[in-house]
């Protein structure tokens, strides 16, 4: 830090979410009560208030839901552009009368997606509601889609996608999903300028009327704010949601994570990055707590297996594994990644998977189970401190279905269930026991650099490359 | 109206004075579960002596590099080990060290701070490993990053003749050759008591926390007493100064504006604040709108501030790969940063840039690291410790005479200077 510049905070129009909040389970015992109250209105938005009077603003997030919505390519190029055409704030020349809403209210937004819903985050004062409730109107109002607008939306849609943003990481997310999920193959490549040239406006439009509907959201509250004061003003300025359309039969998505390696070729001259993502159980899910300390007995700094073992099997200099986790209404991805030499690609692979072989000849022991027992509680008690804490327990247990799933383990109830035993079979289950009986490694793999030097370096494994063409 | 508008808002500080000198803030925050542990060292770079630059930068490193009772990077480990996060910096005014952890486990890091205050390996071993670190990446950003070559030189010119004007680690050429004896001198001064502020802030018990205190701080030795540094608004005088750099085969074309703008003690550093939002903040660019969407331009525009107590650098980079382009919109600056002088801005940009400070003021005042380094700068320059209620105040108050009078004072040509990057 050899300066101390004050670097503007970056807009953010992110187009998936990534969720580094992984402690939600815990929110009844750490939130520092945060009082909820629950409402549908009568336009059919459901609302939920976490009225925190010591936190002098208000956060909102209203999710908007894309299921029904198949996932394949041109459906999710459809709804990215939609999405920069209404809130990208680059591209609105005329201010809109949506913009203009966010601007009287300071302007502190984003917009972010996942595969299942988009996100739209603001932060305004809390006198300041009557204006938030006028903008709620404008997002179900919306007619200011324009050719023009449209036109260049596609023109410059890289140069949208990947400004102020960690666009490798978004990239390879996307590519693991769609992988996991198995709706679409890349064979074209990846968000060329052609597919995107061949959406019409017609199609953002469609989408936008299917999509945008109060009975379609979810609006989440947090700050010093009364629920009821609140509920009344979204009650006089929301529209009543036109007629539903006929939903398609939802699909139940059944992941398939087998192994694949992906290679993205990026002319942008960085070290090669790694994105590591493996499938795990729903948030809500009993199983997830042990697959998080299996993941931290492998991953975690600086107690991991990986980081021990770099050092002394392959002399690796001391590459630190970063974690995300992306929680999804079925099940969760966790995605492990770093930067690092393109010399050391291969031997750092293969390191992974020699340690994830060996959780079936060596279990989870006792003090790892007890180091990620103890980050975990310690770093939900530090995550109370975020002022958007909490949202993500609101949306998920919004979404999980109650009579499918088990309770998770809370508080004291998590030591007595989430035991050491139980982590073992759960590992053993998910990695030790399914490479016992022959089944195919898992783990989606996504390299980002350059392709020749890191097809050059892959010796061993296998990739398919793709061309990611920033035109 | 349903809604009342909120009152200012009040942060419950207290703080009191241990014997050997070290003054103690709390600031209290029940609705969380986490609590941040600080040492605000009123101390920084300004303080080194001129052939002694870059010593206290050292701190920064030597800070995590153990002491009598912990190893090398042992202070990370710990925190990182119960999921907290620990980090901290020098700067030229002051340097901070901080920790924010679970609630549960403060007496961690307060013993984890106060190992640190008593004993900090200082072996010629260590700082020697250090020197070289620092001088090899800082070698290396100067031979690779034009960004920071180019702020080094803004820095040198805008702040002629205050301890800004030099690098945190001073003169590279000199770096390697501090003596290690006058490291280790300096750091007694530097970790006088009498300059250092503990801060706390979260969720904590005041009876546990207080008992802790003093069983880990209360025999620490107050140090070497330093000279004490009274930072003064620095005056306004002419730096006006161009410079041309032509760098063969550079892709992207550059001018990089530096104005020299008010220090956080100053009265005006509000008014220009508001300047700065209402100009370059990604959320609401005044610059982005009549560069890129008015005129259709399509630079690139960065800024960055320095936020230093007495003086301060505004730096607007714009970036293109055709000069014309580049040419139109240094001319458009131009004439905005004079249109900022003659004309007021409207009410509704006004209140709605008012309403983006207020948020990110109360995000800071919520956010733990943040409060603490505000709580610790505000009693800094000010000997208070509730910063919320006055900056609060001072930002409602805002008007556009006040905008407008600031545009004059700063945005004026004899306030700037300006670097060109171009391609031969």
């Amino acid at each position: 830090m050899s300066m101390t510049n004050k670097h503007f905070p970056a807009p953010k129009f992110r187009l998936f979410m990534v969720w580094t909040i992984f402690f939600s389970l815990f929110t009844f015992q750490l939130a520092a009560e945060a009082r909820q109250f629950s409402f549908l209105s009568s336009k059919g938005l459901p609302i939920k208030v976490l009225q925190q009077n010591e936190m002098p603003f208000v956060h909102a997030q209203l999710l908007v839901f894309l299921d029904g919505e198949k996932q394949n390519y041109n459906s999710l190029l459809i709804s990215q552009l939609t999405f920069m055409n209404m809130f990208a704030r680059e591209l609105n020349l005329p201010s809109t009368n949506l913009l203009d809403s966010f601007f009287r209210l300071g302007n502190d937004y984003q917009v972010e997606q996942t595969p299942e819903y988009v996100t739209i985050s603001l932060n305004f004062l809390p006198d300041r509601l009557a204006a938030f409730t006028k903008l709620l109107k404008e997002i179900y109002t919306y007619q200011s889609f324009h050719l023009k607008k449209f036109n260049l939306s596609k023109e410059k849609y890289w140069s949208f996608f990947i400004k102020n943003r960690d666009w490798k990481k978004e990239i390879a997310f996307l590519l693991a999903y769609q992988q996991m999920v198995g709706n679409f193959y890349f064979s074209q490549g990846l968000m060329v300028q052609e597919i995107v040239n061949s959406i019409n406006l017609a199609q953002l439009r469609s989408f936008y009327l299917k999509t945008f509907r109060p009975d379609n959201s979810l609006l989440i509250l947090k700050g010093n704010i009364n629920p009821y004061i609140a509920l009344g003003q979204i009650e006089r300025d929301l529209p009543v949601s036109p007629p539903a359309p006929a939903k398609n039969k939802k699909e139940e998505v059944t992941p398939n994570s087998s192994r694949r390696i992906f290679v993205l070729n990026s002319t942008v001259s960085d070290a090669p990055m790694i994105y590591w993502f493996d499938e795990a159980p729903a948030m809500s899910e009993a199983d997830y707590l042990p697959f998080f300390i299996g993941n931290f007995t492998l991953f975690g700094f600086p107690g991991g297996r990986i980081y021990q073992s770099e050092r002394s099997q392959f002399f690796l200099g001391g590459y630190k594994v970063s974690t995300d986790i992306f929680s999804l209404k079925n099940f969760t991805v966790f995605c492990n990644y770093l930067r690092l030499n393109y010399n050391d690609l291969e031997n750092f692979l293969f390191l992974v998977d020699q340690e994830r072989k060996k959780f079936s000849a060596r279990p989870v022991v006792k003090k790892e189970y007890l180091d990620a027992l103890n980050y975990y509680l310690g770093r939900a008690q530090v995550e109370t401190g975020n002022f958007e804490y909490g949202m993500q327990q609101v949306i998920d247990r919004f979404q999980s279905q109650p009579a499918s799933l088990s309770q998770p383990p809370r508080g004291p109830e998590l030591v007595r269930e989430v035991t050491f035993e139980r982590v073992v079979q759960v590992m053993d289950e998910l990695m030790g026991y399914k490479h016992r009986a022959g089944i195919r490694e898992k783990g989606i793999i996504v390299l980002i650099g350059n392709a020749n030097l890191i097809m050059n370096a892959l010796k061993i494994f296998k990739a398919d490359v793709i061309e990611l063409r920033m035109d | 109206m349903l809604f009342v508008p909120i009152p200012c808002q009040t942060l419950n500080i207290t703080s009191f004075e241990l014997p050997n000198g070290l003054k103690v803030i709390l600031a209290p925050s029940n609705d969380m579960q986490t609590a941040a542990v600080c040492i605000y060292n009123m101390n920084g770079a300004r303080t080194d002596p001129a052939d002694g630059r870059g010593i206290s930068y050292l701190y920064q490193f030597l800070m995590f590099d153990g002491n009598e009772n912990l190893e090398s990077y042992d202070h990370v480990l710990f925190i990182n080990k119960m999921g907290g996060i620990v980090s901290g910096r020098v700067s030229y005014d002051n340097s901070i060290f901080y920790e924010v952890l679970p609630a549960s486990e403060i007496n961690v890091a307060l013993w984890l701070e106060s190992e640190r205050l008593k004993s900090l390996r200082l072996e010629d071993k260590n700082i020697d490993y250090h020197k070289n670190e620092i001088f090899n990446r800082i070698n290396r950003m100067w031979e690779s990053n034009l960004n920071f070559k180019a702020q080094t030189w803004i820095s040198a010119k805008i702040f002629e003749g205050l301890p800004y004007a030099y690098p945190l680690f001073g003169d590279l050429n000199r770096f390697r050759a501090l003596n290690n004896d006058r490291i280790r001198d300096s750091y007694r001064k530097f970790q006088n008591l009498s300059n250092i502020l503990l801060i706390i802030a979260g969720k904590f018990d005041i009876n546990e926390l207080k008992a802790g205190i003093n069983k880990f701080f209360q025999n620490i030795p107050t140090g070497k007493k330093s000279p004490e540094v009274v930072p003064n608004a620095a005056s306004q005088h002419g730096i006006y100064s161009v410079k041309n750099w032509v760098i063969p085969g550079l892709k992207t074309n550059y001018t990089f504006y530096g104005i020299k703008s008010p220090g956080k003690i100053s009265y005006d550093y509000v008014f220009f604040d508001f300047l700065r939002y209402y100009l370059t903040d990604p959320r609401c660019s005044r610059l982005e709108y009549i560069l890129n969407k008015l005129n259709k331009i399509n630079v690139e525009i960065v800024g960055s501030f320095t936020d230093y107590f007495e003086s301060n650098a505004l730096t607007i980079q714009l970036s293109c790969s055709e000069r014309i382009n580049l040419e139109k919109a240094k001319y458009i600056l131009g004439q905005e940063f004079l249109a900022l002088t003659m004309k007021p801005i409207s009410n509704a940009e006004l209140k709605a840039i008012r309403s983006l400070m207020e948020i990110d003021l109360y995000k800071g005042s919520y956010n733990l690291e943040e409060r603490c380094l505000r709580i610790g700068e505000f009693y800094h320059m000010f000997g208070e410790v509730n910063f919320l209620d006055l900056q609060l105040r001072r930002l409602r108050k805002i008007t556009t005479y006040d905008v407008m009078e600031s545009a004059k004072k700063y945005f004026k040509k004899e306030n700037q200077v300006i670097l060109n990057v171009y391609d031969e």
